[in-house]
């Protein structure tokens, strides 16, 4: 029962001032377990917020972050998965799920989450789950046009993996859920 | 069937659980999981109910538990009822909606932190049974359903500690079970028709011989028969024990009544029902309540109201104890809270504690004094059974065991040291015995709590003088001194005090009163009550506690001699102002303030004297209220008189004995067991004016009250004196009758001397004085009344003529008596 907030592309100040209102009300802290976050915040101040909702914050660096000591890619565990963070725009072509599957074999996870497009995304395929959770303020990209804020709680429980998105579309949070199963270790790794 | 057990020791209990079972043949007395839910309400109670019902009701709580867990731990993967697209707006785990699946779930979560956070530290000297993890998870799970069902009390630190022992004595008898197991294997293994499988049996390789072997051994039909049979001559408990655990009985295995599979249950079970106190009156939730119990009448919260119960009923038992604790400022709820909260669970180890535990619920725990439900005197509600009178009753037993330490110390916190770190070397059978002779008063005293009255310790009451008499009837009845001899020396002080006070006051009448009070009080606390004590008591007639009347009869005395100092004072203002007008105010005044002070009582004996005079054709009923205070006054300014003789010479005797006798007769037929009460205010006031016969009634009871008040002065020996003194003033003062009055005079005569010479050993001194003093008053008196008489008869007689001339010729004789009563004493 591990609640994982996976967030990012939030762009504060320069392409937006803050988090919609509603998704501020929803992150109250101590619900929530791990915050991964894409990266892209900009400043040190979004990064205390989110310190705040979480303790255990993890972080990788955009090409917009002020912050140069951020990793490029990180992995962790959180019970039965491996997960993976990653950007985004290092691999290209951007939001390519081939290229974004190779980086999953390279970091060698069952979930990775990358971002930078702007656009909530969560692709399955044999080898895992693929998760871009949007970004969290709407902000502008050059690749998509009508960004919606978005982000993604996981929900980690055992085997199965519970994926809540969270979208504002015309000013009201809409919710929807997937349901990944993690088939076993034997299938989901191949051999490095 | 009645089955008596042999009182077993359960496994480390003290041979004193013997002793104490060994009186009430309790059927389960060595099993205490089924005792206790007995007990607490759960399994049916009566001698009669079979072990299959026992079973019954066994399953049927085990049902109840088993469906409330299912309905209450959620698992919020799980779709609610059973639906299969939930609405995710509502059931996201980021979901501010309190009624959604996680909103349940994580506040779940928060109760079980706070759960979780008591029980890592949960007897850990017991850790080997109370932190595995078994039992962690059992009373994690209990704690939670019942906070969960009961949602108005939440989880507060304690609740653990009352669920710990529950689950403790199950655990104990299931281990208990398992070694009767093992020593009557036989009886518990599961026997076919009496054949006991092998595991290697396979049927079709039955051996006939072997089979036919068996039977031969007894090993068949045989053996159940003699199963059967030595089943019932085993030792009853474990008869009991084998049927209670039999699978196959009622109900089959959920019905087992000792498991270890449904231990929880059973737990659960247990601990509601005690927290819900099973409609009885003690409810352990209500201790843990901060809001007021429904039904109270004080609105404190339960907690407050035991520990003011608790209080009070050591006030009753140990009045000195308490006092001091109060005086310390130790309010009982400091330490009270964890006993009361945790039922003694942090003062006594486990073992003890199950002792202790046996004693509470082997009391009933049904509501007594249903019927005080609407009277504004309810008891303390949560505390009103008989099983809550136990547990004050305990309560106060530990706080006097601990009574010669805490007597020591001289502030609160070390008092709440000791009470707080309750000595491990206790005798537990010496405070349970204590406890249950104190059972039957904590009853009352619960019924009487004084915080209702709104009297008592918490600085909620309300006049200054309902505090004051609270407080001098809590804090002088131990400490009164019960000697007369320290009064004389009070006495005289006052008296000095008094008179300056006097002087300064001729014009204040009005407010003297208060003033006398108010100076009275500040002299004494405890006498200044008594003093107005007496004149009160001869208004209204108080019921007072018997223990207190002694003391009360005693002070008296001194009150009157206060009263007799206010009074020669006030008399002297009086005559010499012309206070008749006011004595119709006084008069009233006086009657009407409960605390009267013997001022009043003189303004209303001298100045009321023409309102009592013409009252006193009227039915004597009326004025006796009135004349009491006159009497009061009267005899005490009479007293004053022969005080004052000693120091002033007393001129003002005369004037005052001429006030008196006409009120003193009525007064003293009301009052028997005071003496004060011989003297009345009243005959004051009725003095002037009223006949002369009156007069002399007055005075002739004056001087018996002197006598009296000499007597009482004396020493105290005068109970019996003063009974028989006031017996005879009874005879005589109740009627204006001239027969009677003669008699009365005879009589008190006769009393008087006999008195005077059984008291020839004690204060021979005093006496002598005294009696001397007497005689002079009383030549004075009689002066007075001559002198009275003849300016009566010079008067037009108002239309109380009828009366005057009676009065007259009483008058007469009674001067006559007068006379000769005085020769005899100024011949002593």
């Amino acid at each position: 029962m591990v609640l994982v907030l996976a967030i990012g592309d939030l762009h504060v100040p320069y392409r937006a001032p803050d988090l919609p209102a509603k998704f501020k009300s929803m992150l109250v802290p101590g619900k929530i377990q791990h915050i991964i976050c894409t990266g892209n915040l900009c400043i040190k101040e979004v990064h205390d917020y989110l310190k705040n909702l979480c303790p255990s914050l993890h972080i990788t660096r955009g090409e917009y972050d002020e912050d140069a000591r951020y990793p490029e890619t990180k992995t962790l565990t959180i019970g039965q998965f491996k997960l993976g963070l990653c950007h985004g725009h290092q691999v290209v072509p951007w939001g390519d799920l081939d290229s974004l599957a190779m980086l999953q074999r390279q970091l060698d996870v069952d979930i990775l989450v990358t971002g930078h497009t702007h656009q909530f995304k969560a692709y399955k395929h044999e080898a895992g789950v693929v998760i871009n959770p949007g970004s969290a303020t709407g902000a502008y990209s050059s690749i998509t046009y009508d960004v919606n804020p978005s982000f993604v709680l996981m929900d980690i429980d055992g085997l199965r993996v519970v994926v809540y998105v969270y979208e504002l579309i015309d000013g009201e949070v809409k919710v929807d859920k997937i349901d990944f199963k993690k088939t076993g270790t034997a299938t989901s790794h191949s051999a490095h | 069937m009645a089955i008596s057990p042999v009182p077993m020791e359960p496994t480390g209990g003290a041979l004193t659980e013997t002793t104490l079972n060994s009186e009430d043949s309790r059927r389960f007395g060595n099993l205490r999981g089924v005792q206790w839910r007995i007990d607490l309400g759960i399994l049916p109670s009566s001698p009669s109910s079979s072990v299959d019902d026992l079973r019954r009701v066994t399953a049927n709580s085990r049902r109840r538990y088993a469906a409330l867990r299912r309905q209450l731990l959620v698992d919020p993967h799980l779709p609610k009822d059973g639906s299969s697209s939930p609405d995710l707006v509502i059931d996201n785990p980021l979901s501010q909606n309190p009624d959604s699946m996680w909103g349940r779930f994580f506040k779940n979560a928060e109760l079980e932190r706070m759960v979780d956070q008591d029980l890592t530290r949960l007897y850990p000297e017991h850790g080997s049974y109370f932190q595995t993890s078994g039992c962690q998870g059992m009373l994690r799970r209990i704690l939670l359903l019942w906070c969960l069902r009961h949602q108005e009390y939440g989880y507060r630190q304690g609740m653990h500690e009352l669920l710990a022992p529950l689950l403790y004595v199950l655990h104990v008898d299931v281990e208990h079970l398992s070694e009767v197991r093992n020593m009557y294997e036989d009886y518990f293994t599961d026997k076919f028709d009496g054949f006991s499988f092998h595991e290697s049996d396979l049927t079709y390789k039955f051996d006939f011989k072997k089979f036919s072997e068996l039977m031969e051994d007894g090993n068949g039909s045989g053996k159940v028969a003699a199963n059967a049979s030595s089943l019932s001559q085993l030792d009853p408990n474990i008869q009991t024990i084998v049927l209670l655990s039999d699978a196959y009985g009622a109900e089959g295995e959920l019905g087992v009544v000792l498991s270890e599979k449904f231990m929880e249950h059973d737990a659960y079970c247990m601990f509601d029902a005690l927290m819900n106190g099973s409609g009885g009156a003690v409810a352990m939730a209500e201790f843990f309540s901060p809001s007021p119990f429904a039904s109270s009448h004080t609105g404190f919260p339960p907690v407050i109201e035991a520990s003011a119960a608790l209080y009070h009923l050591l006030s009753l038992v140990d009045s000195s104890l308490h006092t001091h604790l109060v005086e310390l400022g130790v309010e009982p709820q400091y330490f009270s809270l964890r006993w009361l909260r945790v039922l003694f669970g942090r003062e006594f180890a486990l073992e003890e504690l199950l002792i202790v535990w046996d004693e509470i619920f082997a009391c009933e725990n049904c509501k007594l004094n249903k019927l005080a439900e609407n009277d504004v005197d309810t008891s303390s509600g949560v505390l009103d059974s008989s099983r809550g009178a136990f547990i004050s009753a305990f309560a106060v037993s530990m706080i006097l065991y601990l009574r010669s330490s805490l007597l020591a110390t001289e502030n609160a916190t070390s008092c709440l040291k000791r009470l707080l770190n309750f000595p491990d070397d206790v005798k537990l059978e010496k405070l349970i015995r204590k406890a249950k002779s104190l059972q039957a008063l904590a009853v009352d005293a619960n019924n009487s709590n004084p915080l209702l009255t709104q009297a008592g310790m918490f600085e909620r009451s309300e006049s200054a003088a309902v505090r004051g008499h609270s407080l001098s009837f809590d804090a002088t009845s131990p400490r009164t001194p019960l000697t007369l001899v320290p009064d004389s020396y009070w006495e005289e002080k006052w008296r000095n005090l008094h008179k300056e006070e006097e002087r300064k006051k001729d014009a204040l009448e009005k407010q003297a009163p208060s003033i006398r009070k108010g100076w009275s009080e500040k002299v004494k606390l405890g006498l200044s009550r008594t003093e107005s004590a007496p004149s009160s008591s001869s208004v209204d007639k108080r019921k007072k506690d018997p223990k207190l009347s002694v003391r009360r009869n005693l002070l008296e005395d001194l009150a009157r001699q206060l009263g007799a100092d206010e009074d020669t004072q006030s008399i002297m203002d009086d005559e010499r102002a012309d206070v008749k007008d006011q004595g119709v105010e006084d008069g009233q005044d006086f009657n009407d303030k409960f605390a009267c002070t013997t001022e009043q009582t003189c303004l209303s004996g001298n100045a009321g004297s023409e309102e009592n005079s013409s009252i006193f054709s009227d039915p004597p009923s009326p004025i006796n209220g009135v004349n009491d205070h006159g009497n009061e006054s009267g005899r005490s300014s009479v007293a004053s008189n022969s005080s004052i003789d000693e120091h002033d010479g007393g001129t003002n005797t005369a004037e005052l004995c001429a006030h008196n006798p006409e009120g003193l007769p009525l007064p003293v037929s009301d009052s028997p067991d005071d003496v004060s009460l011989e003297a009345s205010p009243n005959d004051q006031t009725a003095a002037e004016k009223s006949t002369v016969g009156l007069k002399e009634r007055k005075l002739l009871s004056s001087s018996k009250f002197q006598w009296l008040w000499k007597f009482g002065r004396g020493g105290g020996e005068g109970i019996p004196e003063k009974g028989q003194v006031s017996e005879a003033n009874k005879g005589c003062s109740n009627r204006f009758d001239h027969d009677s009055v003669t008699r009365c005079s005879a009589s008190n005569g006769g009393v008087i001397l006999s008195s005077e010479s059984s008291k020839g050993e004690t204060v021979d001194q005093n006496v002598m004085l005294t009696l001397r003093n007497l005689g002079q008053s009383m030549l004075e008196n009689i002066q007075v009344i001559e002198s009275v008489f003849q300016q009566d008869r010079a008067q037009a007689a108002p239309a109380k003529n009828v009366l005057v001339g009676k009065g007259q010729v009483t008058a007469r004789s009674a001067l006559k008596e007068l006379r000769k009563i005085s020769n005899l004493l100024s011949e002593m």
